[in-house]
């Protein structure tokens, strides 16, 4: 019964250096074959292989190591494989969104663990013990899924939810009453509804990558005037993050941005390359420029003013430039060390101030620990990234079953293939919405449209 | 005193269920007693005159297919011949026909009398007599007790059935008949929970007294098919119903007088269905709706009782008077029998097993009403499934159960002993997760070997059925294998019948899955493609035109009865399962489902708590193994 394959980060949802994705379940070597880069391999049981995994488009994004167990010498005792790439919450995330898009799906709590049960894999005195396992996992698990429903979102779900119902009663109910004169929904109606459906779907796509997205990373800049040690700031930032993990070249044009991660969570630095390059130079006159620019493109803004001084027209220039999104701008008083007194702290109109000392360290603590608390907010359960993995995959496959739907419904296809898709579409979105059953559909049914002759 | 003749099968209530499971329990040999309190209401209709409807005709097929009588009964008898959704896909096309009341009980009395193997008798049952846990007898109101070995208790509305109308209420069965007083107290005794529900129905109006000049006659279809594959010659009426619609100065009738209605009032607690909702609950929650449709039926092929449609009430008989006749062409109507709401003790149907059996009595099995249900149809349905289970439990083989992946018979049965039901529960498409294969058409391929296993039908039927399903396999494959190319001629040929050319090498099933293509058009383009009946010819066309979506109704249904195939032990102790919410632990002990399947579509029970259960189930398995 076991047949479908499942796959979690094994190792959890912890800044590390390596990071494991287990896989398991019978035909789990199709997926491996699709997205590991050496395509002549057997898979071999007990071999490890080196090699890349390769997203949809054949790039790399990681390297990696690849263990192979086949049935029965693996933890569940299915053919299973085990992933082990670099650590760091963006890496294994998007591995493991790529397992899940090639035709996984994400492990239940306690799942690897029942399977070995089931597979004769434990002793039986461990029965309870994954018993305590399953419901303990399960209600964490519940309470995790509660939390992100008391989040920004919840409105939207719930929208959702009721237009899915709604829809699929209304396409029920011209089936099943056929004489009637029933609140007949016109083709443009059910098409918005479906549009609806779609946009709300991809803004929480949107939210979820963008905002508060662990998977991007959220854009730093920093900004300030020539000398106030913007490069230095930089080595320290990247000096947090123990490994560097790529050095994509930006889309504009000689803007380069570092994917780093802090406390686990990855973060974009853009325009490093600027910065290493004005460093350089006597004359700097990109400073405003570059300010613009920041505000424009990023989540968060370091500001960066000199405690040793005191403020001149380029800072005010800059605070001024920055004061309409003072809600995303740290700034951040370099040279503690050298802390003069001539510095009038009070002039800075930005909530959250740091003072640092690039020099001696004193202060990154501070900005890293203010760094994680912008990206995660007040969300503690490190676990809800390992959800949205799994969400993400979800939502992207409901958007493309309502442009699908929209296609159907524009052709006006048979409405029992019209529900297949609905249904389609709510089993996709249980895990986001909740279950809807025959039942909630019949209710929604019944209140809406005047039935009976 | 003791009655001298033994039964095998006795069944109480000769209604829908009733007739199917007295009349098959007496085909598969055995002595079948039924024992109605009027002899002369067998097989009535109690609220509309139709047979069939949106899922319903599935059902009457299913029956038909499993020996029963209602689809035959109905083609004798019926005024008027309809599929229904005909423009949507063939998953939903239903057929419906208008019936003869009078007509339809009394063919349906005059079958049952003259069934070998069957007696009827007129009394009314006071008492299951019970030793053991098993049924042995029934006792009737004067004191007569009949032995046997298994009794189907199919007793619709009539325990402590209570009819109102206005303000006004009395004990029935049915509106102009007794109830059924003691027997719902005997099996309450027997340990069963009892429920109540309501329903209602609407005032049968007189021919005379209506202007259908003003209204809109609805004829059946032309050239119909019978319900029963066992029909020939067929050859009905096609009498027309009408039309008529409220209007607003209606709404303010029923608006003005809700103090007359025993719903509204507080009278009547319990809950009726949403489906078929009184003209006051529609007038009451659509107020915005300007008008509502009703439906004028005539009841007998002389038309001169009228039953209207739409118009299910309990207000009083002034009200619904003054009501009707503010309808354009009913002004000068009168009214032969007004609406009427009843409510009835039911059985709360999770106490069953899927063969309709009782989990505590064994030989206690109860079809119909009785179960929660509404509608002759699904009465029917658990009539037969019922009676030919009584049999098999006499001769000691393994009941029949249909899945929800086989029949709409199975989806009813598994809804209700797994769900319950909270209203009378009436079968929709929409509950058949596997529409799409559930279909009437297909109705003898779906269960002609189940049938046939169980001699519910005969040998040549049997055999004809699957020449028939040969046939189809053959065509499909031919037409995957028979290829086309795109040759000027051809493509020429494409263009004069209207669809597209072809570009490459291309086989017939993909020109037929074309919207525009039938297997007429494509035998125009091969003359020698071979002649197909009708219905072969349908069922190829929906094999290849569906194929796609079929095959992942086919996935799911795999995955499906692995589940139900995982069975849950009968004495399996929910105590052991650690990490149990009590609730979940609660509804598994009061249910206990037959399989995991069962168990994952009750409501409240987690994936989770199945886990777990497959832990524990294994865990016990082990256990035997070892201990061997």
């Amino acid at each position: 019964m076991h047949d479908d394959i499942i796959a979690a980060i094994a190792t959890g949802y912890v800044e590390s250096a390596i990071a494991v994705i287990r896989v398991s379940g019978y035909g789990c070597y199709d997926i491996l074959k699709k997205i590991f880069s050496r395509k002549k391999i057997n898979f071999e049981d007990k071999r490890i292989y080196y090699g890349h995994i390769l997203d949809e488009n054949g790039s790399i994004v990681d390297e990696v190591l690849v263990s192979i167990f086949r049935s029965p010498h693996s933890y569940t005792g299915e053919d299973s494989f085990e992933i082990s790439c670099h650590g760091g919450l963006m890496v294994s995330n998007a591995v493991l969104q790529i397992v899940l898009n090639n035709g996984a799906r994400m492990a239940r709590p306690g799942e690897f663990t029942k399977r070995a049960f089931l597979n004769g894999k434990m002793d039986l005195s461990q029965a309870e013990a994954v018993a305590k396992v399953i419901s303990a996992k399960s209600s964490r698990a519940l309470h995790i899924a509660q939390l992100q429903l008391k989040g920004n979102f919840s409105n939207e779900i719930g929208e959702i939810r009721k237009d899915i119902l709604l829809l699929l009663a209304e396409n029920e109910v011209n089936i099943d009453y056929v004489d009637e004169e029933l609140s007949d929904f016109s083709k443009e109606k059910r098409l918005s509804m479906v549009n609806n459906i779609y946009e709300r779907l991809s803004s929480i796509l949107r939210a979820s990558q963008s905002g508060k997205s662990l998977f991007d990373g959220m854009k730093i800049s920093i900004v300030g005037k020539p000398n106030v040690g913007k490069s230095s700031l930089l080595n320290k930032i990247i000096g947090i993050d123990r490994s560097i993990v790529t050095d994509i070249p930006g889309t504009t044009r000689d803007v380069v941005s570092e994917q780093i991660t802090i406390k686990g969570i990855p973060f974009t630095l853009l325009d490093t390359a600027g910065i290493r390059k004005s460093s350089d130079d006597v004359i700097e006159n990109l400073g405003i420029e570059r300010t613009v620019d920041a505000i424009k493109k990023s989540d968060i803004i370091l500001a960066l003013f000199d405690l040793s001084s005191q403020l001149n027209e380029e800072d005010y220039d800059i605070i001024n430039r920055l004061q309409k999104n003072s809600n995303r701008v740290i700034a951040i008083l370099n040279k503690y060390d050298k802390k003069s007194g001539l510095f009038n702290k009070g002039i800075i109109p930005f909530k959250r101030q740091i003072q640092i000392s690039c020099k001696t360290g004193y202060g990154l603590e501070e900005l890293a620990n203010e760094l994680e608390e912008i990206a995660i907010g007040n969300i503690a359960d490190s676990d809800i990234v390992s959800m949205n993995a799994s969400q993400i995959t979800i939502l992207k496959q409901g958007m493309k079953l309502c442009k699908d739907l929209l296609n159907d419904i524009k052709g006006d296809i048979d409405p029992a293939l019209i529900s297949v898709e609905i249904t389609g579409l709510i089993d996709i979105l249980d895990e986001i919405i909740g279950k809807i059953t025959t039942e909630d559909m019949l209710d929604v049914m019944f209140r809406n449209f005047c039935v009976g002759k | 005193m003791f009655y001298p003749k033994r039964y095998d099968v006795v069944v109480i209530g000769g209604g829908h269920a009733g007739c199917e499971a007295s009349l098959i329990a007496a085909r598969m040999g055995m002595k079948t007693l039924l024992i109605t309190i009027n002899l002369d209401s067998i097989g009535a209709m109690s609220c509309n005159p139709a047979i069939g409807g949106l899922a319903k005709g599935h059902l009457v097929k299913e029956v038909d297919m499993l020996g029963g009588e209602m689809a035959r009964n109905i083609d004798e008898t019926g005024l008027q011949f309809k599929i229904l959704n005909k423009s949507k896909g063939p998953a939903v096309w239903s057929s419906r026909a208008q019936a003869d009341m009078p007509a339809y009980r009394l063919r349906m009395k005059h079958i049952m009398e003259h069934q070998d193997n069957l007696d009827m008798k007129q009394a009314t049952v006071d008492e299951i007599l019970e030793e053991n846990g098993k049924v042995v007898g029934v006792k009737t109101n004067i004191g007569n007790e009949y032995l046997c070995s298994a009794v189907v208790v199919t007793t619709g509305t009539f325990m402590k059935g209570k009819v109102f109308i206005g303000l006004n209420e009395y004990s029935a069965g049915r509106a102009w008949e007794p109830p059924s007083i003691k027997l719902s107290d005997s099996l309450r005794s027997l340990g069963l929970r009892i429920g109540r529900l309501k329903t209602g129905t609407t005032p049968r109006l007189d021919a005379r007294t209506i202007n259908f000049n003003a209204l809109e006659p609805q004829f059946g279809d032309e050239n119909p098919a019978p319900f029963s594959f066992k029909t020939e010659n067929f050859n009905r009426p096609n009498i027309p119903c009408y039309l008529a619609y409220t209007n607003e100065k209606t709404h303010n009738i029923i608006l003005s007088n809700l103090d007359q209605s025993p719903l509204y009032s507080g009278m009547v607690s319990s809950l009726g269905p949403r489906y078929c909702p009184s003209i006051e609950d529609k007038v009451v929650r659509f107020y915005d709706k300007p008008r509502h449709q009703i439906f004028l039926e005539p009841q007998d092929e002389g038309s001169t009782e009228i039953y209207a449609d739409g118009l299910h009430t309990s207000l009083g008989y002034e009200v619904q008077l003054a009501f009707l006749r503010s309808i354009k062409g009913l002004e000068d109507v009168e009214i032969m029998r007004p609406g009427y709401a009843i409510d009835y003790d039911f059985v709360d149907p999770t106490q069953l097993k899927h063969s309709l059996e009782t989990k505590k009595i064994h030989g206690l099995f109860l079809a119909g009403q009785i179960n929660g249900t509404s509608g002759y149809e699904e009465a029917a349905a658990q009539g037969i499934i019922a009676g030919i289970n009584a049999a098999l439990y006499i001769q000691d083989r393994d009941p029949l159960i249909l899945r929800r992946d086989e029949a709409y018979t199975g989806v009813l049965i598994d809804d209700l002993v797994t769900k319950g039901t909270k209203e009378p529960y009436r079968m929709f498409t929409s509950r058949a997760e596997y529409r799409l294969l559930l279909r009437e058409d297909n109705t003898q391929l779906r269960l002609a070997k189940k049938a046939y296993d169980l001699s519910l039908i005969d040998k040549t039927d049997f055999e004809r059925i699957e020449e028939t399903e040969q046939k189809i396999e053959e065509s499909v494959y031919k037409l995957k294998n028979t290829f086309v190319f795109p040759t000027a001629a051809f493509n020429q040929k494409l263009k004069e019948l209207g669809t597209e050319i072809i570009k490459t090498k291309t086989d017939l099933a993909k020109l037929l899955r074309r919207v525009e293509i039938q297997y007429d058009t494509l035998k125009k383009l091969i003359p020698d493609l071979g002649e197909l009946n009708s219905f072969i010819k349908q069922e190829v066309e929906i094999q290849i035109k569906y194929e796609g979506y079929f095959k992942l109704q086919y996935q799911q249904i795999e995955k499906f009865r692995k589940y139900e195939s995982l069975i849950i032990p009968k004495n399996f102790d929910y105590n052991k399962v650690g990490g149990l919410s009590n609730e979940v632990r609660g509804k598994l002990m009061d249910i206990r489902p037959e399989s995991i399947g069962q168990a994952m579509r009750m409501p409240g029970v987690t994936p989770a708590a199945v886990s777990l259960l497959l832990i524990y189930m294994k865990r016990d398995e082990r256990k035997i193994k070892s201990s061997a």
